[in-house]
């Protein structure tokens, strides 16, 4: 009889000791994922903004699919803007040797020469708008639809924000640099330099 | 002197040391040097053993408990000892008390002496932690004559910091490095850097062994890839669950924080983080005080003290006032994604939920929340 009792006894520490030892104190969640999946389900936005940062910035707002974000304005960031302040006669009659040179210092290294020259992106007849691959006029401000027309990948990683930067801070609302803001339409490829620090201690204490 | 294992040192003045090759300390072989017994001669190497016993003593030989209770010591110097400290203490009430001293040193002791018997800022309400906020701002107007901005902004509700890193992109430039060690005020002398960028071999995979994390050359190098590595803020930090007196714990915005002046320099949070995201300062952190960023957090980029941990905190004091972290603003690539996980809309969200991404060392449950991904 003592036995039994016994036994129960401890059949029931026993339980009980698996039981708490089970929760290793890691929280109501399993993982980080299961935590936001659960926690942004009520999420009702929060008092931090970035718009403070914006200010002085000169944004339009876009949509593009289910993106709905702020890109700088480009125009006004062009110094030869607008293009037909210059061009008023048409190219032709403008080349020649007796007409002063301009953009002399623009090389187009973007593509090769079969897919592309300046007038795939230019119009000569519409100096103030881009044009489309086929024939539709572009803004300068919403120079993206110009690149998205090749770079569709890229394209669909920067409406969701996956490639590019952001302006101002994380906090809505969001503004994202345009594709003209990190590449050189001409030239669009990163160069390459030399790092910006190199840690001599760190040298040091690996002898 | 050395090949004997005594525990202590003597000077052996008046005593013959043992010649083992028949040379004597001058150096001569034969003939004895007549002078060696009144004025024994030191070797470099003796002297420079008698200057440091002279200077710490016993406390090289002996560790811990040893140093402090097993010092021989009569009645004598115990009193004077303890005179001594006496005096200091009385010194620092005196100064904060006193009619004669100035009403600016009277101030300084008394913000010190508030300072030393604070409690630990987890457990501070916000009044207390405006309260230390001020003084430290105050002290270091006393101290230097120049103001500092020190905020104690709490995490927000419904705000969880996450991260993203896009390996095809980053290209080396360690941009984020430099905005990293500017912003944070990090040691100059010992260069101390929370960000690693890692240049791998294509086709290797992830070889840390392999990889090199201070190279000089042109970058992007041919054939290799760039991984930057910092603290991950792990939503289940080892760290934080070996810290022996609770000084370094996450924030409800996922943020893993120090509080530097409860820290006792353990270290054993370097020991637990399993992606070296840890900083020991061994010195006094030294910046230029043109180069000091005063827009400061106090669980950020204040200036930390010697014999202290620090870590990346994503710029706390950046990203609770809604602005990216100062290596996401420096990266010329957009290879740095920084945002609010608990926001549906946020592009980091778009991200995780759209690209392949991993972290690192996930088998090991710490939960990161720093993913990487490619284009």
């Amino acid at each position: 009889m003592m036995n039994r009792k016994n036994y129960i006894y401890i059949l029931c520490c026993t339980c009980l000791f698996v039981l708490f030892s089970c929760r290793h104190g890691e929280g109501e969640y399993h993982g980080v994922t299961d935590r936001i999946e659960a926690e942004s389900k009520n999420y009702h936005g929060t008092s931090i903004s970035s718009e403070k940062y914006l200010e002085g910035i000169k944004t339009i707002e876009i949509t593009e699919g289910e993106h709905t974000f702020l890109i700088p304005e480009r125009k006004n960031q062009i110094t030869s803007y607008a293009c037909t302040e210059c061009h008023s006669k048409p190219l032709t009659q403008m080349q020649g040797k007796d007409a002063k040179n301009a953009h002399w210092d623009i090389k187009l290294v973007h593509a090769n020469k079969n897919t592309m020259n300046c007038i795939t992106c230019h119009n000569p007849d519409n100096m103030d708008n881009l044009t489309s691959l086929t024939g539709n006029n572009i803004d300068f401000n919403n120079s993206y639809n110009l690149c998205n027309q090749c770079h569709t990948k890229q394209f669909k990683d920067w409406k969701g924000g996956a490639h590019g930067k952001r302006l101002a801070g994380w906090a809505p609302p969001r503004a994202s640099m345009t594709c003209v803001n990190c590449h050189n339409p001409h030239k669009p490829h990163f160069e390459s330099k030399w790092p910006e620090r190199f840690n001599t201690e760190t040298v040091k204490e690996r002898e | 002197m050395s090949s004997d294992n005594k525990k202590w040192f003597s000077l052996n003045l008046n005593r013959k040391k043992k010649e083992s090759s028949g040379t004597c300390g001058c150096g001569k072989t034969s003939g004895g040097c007549g002078s060696y017994s009144e004025h024994p001669q030191m070797t470099d190497e003796e002297f420079a053993e008698a200057a440091i016993n002279a200077s710490i003593g016993e406390e090289r030989t002996k560790d811990g408990f040893d140093q402090v209770f097993d010092v021989k010591m009569d009645r004598r110097s115990a009193f004077k000892k303890l005179t001594a400290s006496l005096l200091i203490g009385a010194g620092a009430v005196s100064t904060s008390c006193s009619v004669i001293s100035g009403d600016e040193s009277k101030e300084k002791a008394q913000i010190d002496w508030e300072e030393q018997f604070k409690g630990n800022y987890k457990l501070m309400d916000d009044d207390e932690k405006k309260g230390t906020v001020e003084r430290l701002m105050r002290s270091y107007e006393l101290r230097t004559g120049k103001n500092i901005s020190m905020s104690s902004k709490n995490a927000e509700d419904d705000v969880l910091f996450g991260y993203a890193f896009n390996i095809s992109k980053c290209q080396g430039y360690m941009d984020c490095v430099n905005a990293c060690v500017e912003e944070n005020n990090q040691d100059r002398n010992s260069q101390m850097q929370y960000i690693r960028i890692h240049e791998m071999k294509d086709g290797k995979g992830f070889n840390f062994n392999e990889a090199d994390d201070n190279y000089y050359h042109e970058v992007p190098a041919e054939g290799h890839f760039y991984m930057g590595t910092q603290c991950f803020h792990c939503d289940n930090p080892p760290c934080v669950e070996v810290c022996p007196v609770q000084a370094t714990w996450r924030e409800d915005d996922g943020l893993v924080v120090v509080d530097y002046d409860w820290c006792v320099g353990c270290r054993y949070c370097m020991a637990a983080c399993p992606y070296d995201g840890r900083r020991f300062n061994w010195s006094k952190p030294e910046v230029p005080e043109t180069e000091i960023n005063k827009n400061q957090h106090y669980l950020g980029n204040r200036m930390r003290k010697k014999g202290v941990v620090e870590k990346c905190t994503f710029c706390v004091q950046r990203s609770r006032a809604g602005k990216n972290p100062a290596c996401v603003e420096a990266c010329p690539t957009g290879a740095r994604i920084f945002g609010n996980l608990l926001d549906p809309n946020s592009t980091i969200r778009w991200v995780l939920e759209n690209k392949k991404v991993f972290r690192l060392k996930e088998d090991l449950g710490t939960e990161p929340k720093f993913w990487y991904f490619m284009d």
